[in-house]
């Protein structure tokens, strides 16, 4: 999974730049869907809530304006960390600060896969 | 014909090593209630099936995407465990819907996003480019 991180790149971009990573953002997409290796892909709004803990606190969270936040992401389907990496590296939006992060889906969660590897030791 | 508009909203969940303080028996527990609960969501049509991430990958940044670092991403606080997307009309909806997810009794948090339905990038380009044919118009 790719997921794109950074400020709002709307923000401060002329319009001939915005025009540009808009085009090529989606032109990216679209052949990485056609070459089979993207399967879906979203952008996220600047704008939503966080849960947390045990008594389900609502708060707004940072996005708009935190360049951690998460902007949109793609569901690669490729069979290495490599590969994944590589096409992390053609995204339209790094020269602009936007930070890829690329992390492997799990075939299974991976607490449960933990917790199974210590059942095993456990056994022994 | 139905007359609800469905929205997607992507569920975002950090678990920042809650289970780490449980029983073997308790976390089993836990994720299979958590199991259930996605279920539960794909049978009723809220959602569709998300994804756990493993705890390794890496991060592309840099003008050419030069810079490669790794991870591990579990102790960042900013790190994602898995996802989910869910298709229901409302963030109220989905923020319900997020505060029964069983994990969070033990910790962690969950972001729900709005996904967009149009690129915002290009919704503020065709914006600018508007403003720019008005201004010379």
């Amino acid at each position: 999974m790719l997921l794109f991180r950074g400020n709002d790149l709307r923000k401060g971009l002329s319009l001939e730049e915005l025009q540009k990573v808009t085009d090529n953002w989606m032109a990216w997409f679209k052949r990485l869907t056609e070459e089979g290796k993207a399967v879906a892909g979203n952008p996220l709004e600047r704008e939503g809530k966080i849960i947390s803990g045990k008594d389900r606190i609502v708060s707004d969270g940072p996005f708009a304006e935190s360049k951690e936040t998460i902007g949109g992401y793609f569901l690669l389907n490729v069979p290495t960390l490599d590969e994944a990496i590589a096409i992390a590296k053609e995204c339209p939006g790094l020269p602009y600060g936007i930070r890829v992060e690329v992390r492997p889906v799990a075939g299974e969660c991976p607490i449960a896969a933990g917790l199974r590897t210590e059942a095993q030791f456990a056994q022994v | 014909m139905s007359t609800q508009h469905q929205n997607s909203y992507m569920l975002l969940f950090r678990s920042d090593d809650w289970y780490e303080q449980l029983s073997y028996d308790e976390i089993r527990n836990v994720i299979n209630q958590n199991h259930a609960w996605v279920e539960e969501l794909i049978a009723q049509g809220k959602a569709k099936p998300g994804h756990a991430l493993q705890h390794n990958g890496a991060t592309v940044s840099g003008k050419n995407g030069s810079i490669v670092s790794d991870g591990p991403f579990a102790e960042t606080k900013e790190a994602i465990g898995g996802y989910l997307i869910l298709n229901v009309e409302t963030l109220d909806q989905a923020i319900d819907i997020a505060k029964a997810n069983p994990s969070l009794m033990y910790g962690g948090s969950i972001e729900v996003r709005p996904v967009a339905e149009e690129c915002p990038l290009d919704v503020r380009a065709r914006e600018l480019a508007r403003e720019q044919q008005l201004a010379t118009a």
